[in-house]
């Protein structure tokens, strides 16, 4: 078939160097590398900052913080746009429109190192520098170390998040169980036990081990082993790491305990939002769940029906001395390259990142972990027994994130790619797909350097 | 223009003159929007693929590397295509045959055809977005009607939308209740059938099988070729429904650090556009979705080519 | 419209005996009864889904949960809590006007194109054909990345519809193609007879052509208010980061993501959006049937 191609051929004649033109500006783009405003002198500014908390409590406490900000600063406003996902901020950033923010914030710290590296967030570095801030005195080193990539520090921890086992206490004490498990093979006998079946499916089941049982995701299991992810070279080396197969090999036995992969799969279909009073530990369908710090205030609010409380997940059997460790990771907030609002985009993030009282009042009104070494030992800290449980995995050295890579989260989810398949029965080797998904990661992380 | 030679008048020379310029103000519109929302994109398309370009650094050459990243690395890529050939083959087949036979039930009532062209009709309208979402609903494993009648029958429960094996047959479904466009053309092309022949058939003593083997489908073979193409070129666009049942069916749908899996549940719905959307706007990975949209405008313009020979209706003019 | 009129007469021969005769009625009723049972089937199987959806958007939060046909309790307040969703009624703003705004560029940029091609004779104009199916065919992900980045880098108009509203005014391959195939149809003697009669080329096509072309003017206007209407790629690529630009297609997903397994207010909300194209469909059916016609009869 020749006239198509003929056709396009015509065209290409016909819009010519007009077209060549406009290639060569889409090429070079028009970023503008930012720049600074008059806050400084007083002049009015207005800044726009993006977050993503959705739940009410968490809407009103940053909206608290922004206003007790704008007081102290009366001449910097602040448009607050909330609800936001990773992917449509990034999205927003690279575009660099007027609509795009100044101030951004992110749940994942994956996404770190390809922030950093593709230099879509600011270096803060000699902003700290200007205003005589020691990083290092300043933020805990596990914070500090998932909130910058190759020494650019592009983003600064806004509280932090570290996960544990929430446990219905009711539901324990119906089931004869007295106190937490603390291994892998208690926490599976419990869960078994606290298993009620309802014909084909449950009227209460004891934990929901699936990955797409929201927060039961790889990362937070590997987290209770300790697991690498990357060796020498930053090659993947979730084949080679023994521990990485184990929790694979863990996760898909207390499936079948549990009535296996189909019948929790329907189960899970009727589970309601996370983010809601319907999250399925709050309405009673799970006994046990593995969650972060944020759900002992949303629970408090919910007045769930039962009796709960909260300790360290269990950790594998053969690493019993670990307890108390858990999954450590943090919202992170920046600033936008292209801002032209720096220096006002500055004075908010210094404020929610380093003001004692803010870090504190915020970690109290929405239950997070504090962010700062000053925080973290605050007088003024929650003492609610629930929410101490995660400060203590926070401070448990064992306790460990997982690492910033140049592609963001992409070998995360190269890893949950491989949960789905092998929790599913859908791959039967193991060790061929770790070794498939290690060949993947490095492929993706090749192919984003 | 072949009769630009000096024995032309000067005045049919002027005349031709005012009629290219007339021709070219009336085309105007689509000549500017050919070039650059055609031609301009396709040429840039093509650059970028060979470029390495995060949408913010200054692109770099990057020679055949993308095109190796796609092809020998991109874990979703086969299956992509694979989704994408499967919906080609099943969807596509089952659409058709199932609008000429709702086509064919028309055009045998005697009774309520209003109403039941209306019933047919009505679903083809629903946004694809909302009946993607209704479907989703519909045939939630859990909590859905139709596993709960599917239930009291005592017959089995699949996980549609949750499941790799049935959210392709599911997808079909949701394809086949919008038949209503295959529908109308069939039950044109069937009330043009010449009755005449069918009355000749019936007096030679033919049964029903043979009169549509016989009369009916010579008269609307055409059609259903034309059904077969645009509905392959449809599917080569596949997009909106794949992407809905598989976010609204896993549950991840937006909010900050949540990470949507590829084509829920298992890549199943995983399909060729997705790729260009997944590349270029999660991974911000310009090269490699220009890449990706090679390859689909590859394919896409080969089915065109056999629209284009096949159907030379197409192109037919006045004179 | 011959779709309305299709009933054919079974004509038996007159010769036969009346026992034959009644052999032929019986034959003919349980024709009916079998082509009317598998229409009904047919019928359920299409208006179902509508049926347990409608249902569902008017039960209680958990009921919508319990895979029950029948709503214990009518909660019509649902759809009250449907509309005062912040931002829903700027979807609807921003649809109408996606959707307004696009098909008036459309037609008015398309058919003087499709008058060209269909009644002017000029070199390359099967080649300018043949690049209109083209594009028409072109799936959008083709191009999307350098349009994207056009729109974004250049022009710095994404987070709003402007980057789909825009092209709208320089053409669209589908409805050139479309009124192409009908501008066909309508005689050659007309346009002439105008042009002897002195009128220019664009006054021949407003007051000769455009009136005779209107049923296909009507079905090109319908099938893009659909289009934009049912667009989903569109926005999510250029609106998706801005909520102030949002469209319906686009919101009902995230209304889903918001309400997770609130089923009865989504559902809600996907009659509201399923709503007026329905609606719209029963004003407008013939120009929809015949339309549809158009793209795979004529030609």
């Amino acid at each position: 078939m020749h006239s198509p191609r003929r056709s396009r051929r015509t065209a290409a004649a016909v819009t010519g160097s007009a077209v060549l033109a406009l290639l060569a500006t889409a090429c070079t783009g028009t970023n503008s590398a930012g720049g600074t405003d008059d806050s400084a002198s007083g002049k009015d500014v207005t800044i726009t900052f993006w977050h993503g908390w959705s739940q009410e409590n968490e809407t009103k406490a940053i909206q608290a913080n922004i206003d007790t900000f704008q007081r102290l600063h009366p001449n910097i406003h602040v448009k607050v746009v909330g609800d936001i996902a990773d992917d449509k901020s990034e999205q927003a950033l690279r575009a660099g429109g007027p609509d795009a923010p100044d101030v951004v914030s992110s749940f994942s710290t994956d996404n770190v190192g390809k922030f950093c590296s593709a230099k879509v967030w600011a270096d803060l570095n000699p902003l700290l520098k200007k205003d005589g801030i020691d990083p290092a005195r300043t933020f805990p080193a596990a914070m500090l170390k998932y909130s910058q990539f190759e020494g650019s520090q592009c983003s600064l921890p806004l509280l932090g998040d570290s996960y544990g086992l929430y446990y219905n206490k009711t539901a324990f004490a119906a089931a004869g169980i007295t106190a937490p498990p603390k291994t892998f093979s208690e926490f599976d006998a419990d869960a078994v036990k606290l298993t009620v079946a309802d014909g084909d499916g449950y009227k209460q089941l004891g934990f929901m081990p699936t990955y797409h049982g929201y927060e039961s995701a790889p990362s937070r299991y590997l987290g209770q082993y300790g697991a690498s992810y990357f060796g020498g070279a930053g090659k993947s080396n979730i084949a080679t790491d023994p521990r990485v197969a184990a929790m694979f090999t863990w996760q898909k036995n207390l499936i079948g305990k549990l009535g296996g992969f189909d019948r929790l799969e329907k189960y899970r279909s009727g589970f309601g939002d996370e983010y809601s009073a319907k999250n399925p530990f709050e309405t009673g369908q799970v006994a046990m769940s593995i969650d972060g710090e944020w759900r002992t205030a949303s629970i408090a609010e919910d007045k769930v029906s039962f009796d709960w409380a909260t300790a360290p997940f269990p950790v594998p059997d053969d690493q019993a001395d670990t307890y108390g460790r858990g999954y450590q990771t943090g919202t992170i907030i920046g600033i936008a390259r292209t801002s032209r609002k720096q220096a006002a985009s500055w004075e908010l993030v210094k404020y929610l990142t380093t003001d004692t009282d803010a870090v504190v009042g915020f970690a109290n009104a929405i239950h997070n972990v504090p962010s700062t070494i000053a925080a973290l030992g605050s007088p003024k800290l929650d003492a609610d027994p629930n929410f101490r449980t995660f400060i203590d995995i926070a401070r448990n050295p064992a306790s460990d994130t997982t690492p910033a890579s140049i592609n963001g989260g992409a070998y995360q989810i190269s890893i949950q790619n491989l949960g789905y398949a092998y929790e599913s029965g859908k791959q039967s080797d193991l060790a061929a797909g770790l070794a498939a998904s290690a060949k993947e990661i490095d492929a993706a992380i090749d192919q984003a350097k | 223009m072949a009769v630009g030679s000096t024995a032309v008048p000067a005045a049919l020379k002027r005349k031709h003159r005012r009629e290219t310029a007339r021709t070219l103000a009336f085309l105007s519109p689509w000549l500017i929007g050919f070039g650059f929302f055609f031609a301009y994109p396709l040429i840039s398309t093509v650059y970028f693929s060979f470029m390495r370009y995060d949408g913010f650094t200054a692109p770099t050459f990057n020679g055949l590397k993308n095109w190796d990243y796609v092809f020998n690395h991109y874990p979703f890529f086969w299956q992509g295509l694979r989704n994408t050939l499967w919906l080609v083959v099943v969807m596509v087949a089952l659409r058709v045959a199932f609008g000429l036979g709702i086509g064919l039930l028309i055009t045998k009532l005697k009774t309520g055809v209003g109403f039941f062209r209306t019933a047919f009709y009505l679903p083809y309208l629903a946004p694809p977005v909302a009946a993607t979402m209704a479907f989703a609903f519909l045939l939630n494993p859990g909590t859905g009607p139709v596993n709960h009648l599917l239930g009291d029958l005592g017959l089995p429960q699949p996980g549609w939308f949750t499941d790799p094996s049935w959210s392709k047959p599911a997808l079909t479904m949701l394809a086949m209740w919008g038949i209503g466009d295959l529908m109308v053309i069939f039950m044109a092309a069937l009330l043009d059938v010449p009755k005449e022949q069918y009355e000749a058939a019936e007096l030679d003593g033919a049964g029903p099988w043979q009169k549509f083997r016989y009369v009916t489908y010579p008269n609307i073979s055409p059609i259903v070729m034309f059904a077969v193409v645009t509905g392959v070129i449809q599917t080569m666009q596949y997009y909106t429904q794949a992407i809905v049942a598989g976010k609204v069916a896993s549950g991840v749908i937006g909010g900050s650090g949540q990470q949507f899996e590829p084509g829920y549940p298992h890549g199943s719905t995983w399909t060729l556009p997705q790729m260009v959307y997944n590349l270029g706007f999660q991974r911000f990975d310009t090269g490699s979705a220009c890449v990706a949209a090679l390859v689909l405008f590859a394919i896409s313009m080969a089915v065109t080519s056999l629209l284009l020979r096949r159907r030379s209706g197409f192109l037919s003019s006045e004179d | 419209m011959t779709v309305t009129t299709m009933t054919r007469p079974t004509t038996a021969s007159p010769s036969t005996t009346t026992a034959a005769a009644g052999a032929a009625r019986r034959r003919a009723v349980l024709h009916w009864v079998a082509v009317h049972s598998v229409a009904v089937a047919a019928a359920l199987f299409f208006l179902l889904p509508f049926v347990f959806v409608f249902l569902t958007s008017v039960m209680s939060d958990r009921q919508a949960l319990t895979g029950d046909l029948w709503p214990h309790q009518w909660q019509w307040g649902n759809y009250l809590k449907v509309w005062q969703t912040p931002g829903f009624l700027g979807w609807w703003r921003n649809t109408l006007l996606y959707a307004g705004l696009g098909t008036l560029l459309t037609i008015v940029s398309s058919l003087p194109v499709a008058y060209a091609l269909a009644k002017f004779r000029f070199r390359g104009r099967n080649l300018a054909l043949m690049a209109v199916i083209s594009m028409m065919m072109l799936p959008p992900q083709v191009t999307v990345i350098p349009m994207y980045l056009f729109w974004a880098k250049q022009l710095h108009l994404t987070g709003s519809l402007w980057p789909l509203i825009i092209p709208m005014a320089f053409g669209d391959a589908f409805s050139i193609f479309l009124l192409r195939q009908f501008l066909l149809t309508i005689p050659k003697e007309y346009v002439e007879a105008a042009r002897i009669d002195g009128c220019g080329e664009l006054r021949t096509l407003l007051r000769v052509i455009l009136p005779m072309a209107r049923p296909a003017v009507a079905a090109v206007a319908l099938f893009q208010f659909f289009y934009c209407w049912n667009d989903y790629f569109g926005p999510q690529i250029y609106a998706s980061e801005n909520e102030g630009a949002w469209t319906l297609s686009y919101g009902l997903e995230s209304f889903k993501g918001a309400h997770h397994t609130d089923w009865n207010l989504t559902m809600a909300a996907t009659l509201l959006v399923m709503a007026p194209v329905i609606v719209l469909f029963f004003f407008a059916q013939k120009a929809f049937i015949e339309g549809v016609t158009l793209t795979g009869v004529k030609g």
